[in-house]
């Protein structure tokens, strides 16, 4: 189930985490773990450093900021029965295994699948959880009854899931197609909005989801699927793998295991509908953090942008053919390639090209700037080039040196005249801030999909976070232009 | 008419191409100091091509042009230093429309670190004055009429002290009721001993402040002479046709 699913999203959250590390007292959230304490023999009273992932409900997730779901109950309460404590660390799931194989973290609960593969590097307690695939449709939907009745129809998948293996290896046997989407919050969606019929899901994941009346219901029983496991490094904390076994066993027998896996799985939403403002008022936090985010982003980059733009504007009108020839290039690369491409590569290319790991906000300021000082160069040579060259002729024909002329003839002209177009590229950069989603970049965008990822209500939250791009856009915009005509007369 | 010595212009073998376009098909003329020189000719001979060569607006092709002594295409020659011996007015004034009349006036000598601002601004108001338009100091360009702007525009060539002006069909873009009042501070400026070289299409006020008048046509001088001479006597064919159509 995890397996291939994390195998890319891995990254995001990798991503995520270095973020967080970098951006520290900007998010105010303190999870990527710098230090790393070593552990020593198993005692009572023994503190474990437990890695796992950022967002996969309802195994961890966020709820009011807290850290919570299967794993993190299940981990608390064996520590309680064991008699040790924890300090859990939410790194994503690649960087926890990573953090793990380097001795970072003791120990790492992410909804892991036990393989053979993992097995060669990690060393896992008895299997804690049964995974399986499951079918879903939409509430009101009474024609699909089974497999059976997807004939010529339509369902959906995580790309790259157990849940499309299954699916796909189906689908020729019952005749329907099978889409393949990004992430579960998605995928209901669609199911909800009539474009698939059903969708091929993680059954915890699923029934979380149902639980939090994300509008469709599980029809089939699960496909049996791998099973999960607390895992340490190989050869190393036997001691506190052992304790986990013993505690899971105790747990299971005492019925508590039980009783956490219906708190996420069984029981009805323990926050229910708390409707609109309710929505507003939970998610602000995160989306605020997001937004501080995007706004850090957006200044960075246009400032970035500014130079950039302000050099290869002069390269572009500057005498020297091969000045203009690097701007034309920069230009000409960067306008022509789009902006998500660029992103990906920033992140995801550059770092095997170079061998050297970026951050994200590294990589996405990177992106952004780059891009926007493409457009930047073409606004500073525009403004210059649309001056009457008499402007400049009358200045060199005073005896004014090259730079004076710029400096106090054309210049405070071709500024006053891209000032509309600089404020233009200002908005776009700032809502271009929410491509950077996709690398995992914590802006608002991504503080959007994680809540609706977590809680299914995607309208809502949409509505929101669309409504704070809204309004800072517009308030910058309006401050923009009260500069503009303040300063340009 | 041309001296071997200390002439303030010397212009020889001038050429100047726009790609394949030759404009100026080599040029000799010398100028002296204090000397008005007029040049006329049909559109598209190269007057003001050649007007542009004497401070280096445009680059020379081929051929020298020394002022004062220093060879423009000497790339040592330090150019921002000749040009600013050397006024230029032009056809669209290019006044800094962000800049009052004042400010145009006293940008270079304060720039240039010839005075300070508080001289540039007594030397600026002088030449306002000097224009006859000591009212207009606070105004902005864009509220003058095409003749104010013209003659502020003169006003700014002067305020670095030139001892030579060019004029670049200074009256053209003027409607007819207006040109006279520039024609008078180019007349003033001429009665002062000012080294001119004024390129026109007022045939009435080449004749009258010319010390020479050169007709250039299709990138060559014709002709050249005293007023009486050009106008009066032309000998060449291209220069009778011309004058026909013009007088």
């Amino acid at each position: 189930m995890r397996t291939p699913h994390h195998s890319r999203a891995g990254k995001f959250t990798l991503a995520v985490a270095a973020l967080v590390a970098l951006a520290g007292g900007f998010v105010g959230v303190s999870a990527a773990a710098a230090s790393s304490p070593q552990a020593s023999v198993a005692d009572t009273g023994e503190n474990y450093v437990i890695g796992t992932d950022t967002t996969f409900a309802p195994f961890e997730y966020r709820e009011n900021g807290e850290l919570v779901g299967i794993d993190m109950d299940l981990i608390r309460a064996v520590a309680e029965n064991q008699g040790f404590t924890v300090e859990i660390r939410s790194l994503g799931f690649d960087a926890a295994l990573q953090a793990l194989q380097s001795n970072q973290v003791d120990g790492v609960i992410a909804g892991m699948s036990i393989t053979d593969e993992r097995r060669l590097v990690f060393d896992f307690s008895d299997p804690y959880f049964d995974s399986g695939v499951q079918m879903a449709v939409a509430e009101d939907n009474t024609s699909i009854g089974g497999y059976a009745d997807l004939a010529g129809e339509t369902v959906v998948a995580k790309r790259g899931s157990e849940g499309e293996t299954f699916a796909t290896s189906i689908s020729d046997e019952f005749g329907f197609t099978v889409k393949s989407l990004a992430d579960s919050a998605t995928m209901y969606d669609d199911v909800k909005a009539g474009n698939s019929v059903a969708v091929f899901d993680d059954y915890p994941v699923l029934a979380y989801g149902i639980n939090q009346n994300n509008g469709l219901k599980s029809i089939t029983e699960k496909e049996q699927g791998s099973s999960y496991g607390f895992a340490v490094n190989l050869g190393q904390n036997p001691e506190l793998l052992a304790a986990f076994n013993a505690g899971l066993a105790e747990l299971e027998s005492s019925g508590e295991y039980q009783q956490i896996l219906d708190r996420y799985l069984e029981s009805p939403a323990t926050a229910a509908d708390s409707g609109f403002f309710g929505l507003l008022a939970d998610s602000l936090p995160a989306l605020m953090k997001g937004l501080g985010l995007t706004l850090l982003a957006t200044g960075l980059s246009i400032l970035i942008a500014l130079v950039l733009g302000v050099m290869f504007g002069f390269f572009k009108v500057s005498e020297s053919r091969i000045l203009r020839g690097i701007a034309s290039t920069y230009v000409s690369i960067f306008r022509g390639t789009p902006l998500l491409v660029q992103a990906f590569f920033f992140y995801f290319g550059l770092p095997q090209l170079t061998g050297q790991s970026i951050d994200v906000l590294t990589a996405g300021v990177l992106t952004l700037s780059l891009n926007a000082g493409a457009y930047m160069t073409e606004i500073v040579r525009g403004g210059i080039q649309s001056v009457d060259p008499g402007q400049t002729e009358a200045g060199r024909s005073l005896g004014l040196s090259y730079v004076t002329t710029m400096r106090k003839v054309v210049l405070p002209q071709a500024v006053k005249i891209m000032t509309p177009s600089f404020i233009n590229q200002f908005v776009m950069t700032l809502k271009d801030t929410s491509l950077l989603a996709v690398i995992g970049f914590a802006e608002l965008t991504y503080q959007g999909q994680q809540i609706y990822a977590a809680n299914f209500r995607t309208g809502e939250t949409l509505l929101i976070v669309a409504a704070l791009y809204f309004i800072v856009i517009n308030l910058l915009t309006l401050l923009s232009n009260k500069l503009d005509t303040r300063f340009n007369k | 008419m041309s001296t071997t010595t200390a002439s303030k212009i010397s212009v020889t073998g001038l050429r100047k191409s726009f790609g394949n376009n030759e404009v100026l098909k080599g040029l000799d003329v010398q100028i002296a100091e204090g000397e008005v020189v007029c040049v006329i000719g049909p559109s598209g001979s190269g007057k003001s091509t050649f007007l542009r060569c004497l401070n280096k607006l445009e680059q020379i092709t081929a051929g020298s042009v020394v002022v004062d002594g220093f060879d423009l295409t000497d790339p040592a020659v330090n150019l921002n230093e000749v040009r600013q011996h050397i006024g230029m007015v032009f056809q669209h004034f290019n006044l800094f429309p962000h800049m009052t009349v004042l400010q145009n006036i006293m940008l270079a000598p304060v720039e240039l670190k010839k005075v300070s601002k508080a001289d540039a601004r007594t030397a600026a108001l002088a030449l306002l004055a000097r224009v006859g338009l000591s009212d207009k100091a606070d105004a902005r360009p864009a509220q003058l009429s095409g003749g104010q702007k013209q003659r502020v525009a003169i006003a700014r060539s002067l305020a670095v002290n030139p001892d030579i002006m060019l004029f670049d069909e200074a009256t053209s873009a003027l409607d007819p009721e207006m040109v006279g009042e520039v024609l008078q501070v180019i007349r003033d400026l001429a009665a002062e001993g000012m080294t001119m070289v004024v390129v026109t299409h007022e045939m009435g006020f080449a004749r009258e402040v010319a010390d020479r008048v050169i007709f250039m046509a299709e990138g060559l001088i014709v002709e050249e002479g005293t007023p009486a001479e050009l106008f009066g006597n032309p000998q060449q064919p291209r220069t009778q046709d011309f004058l026909s159509k013009v007088l």
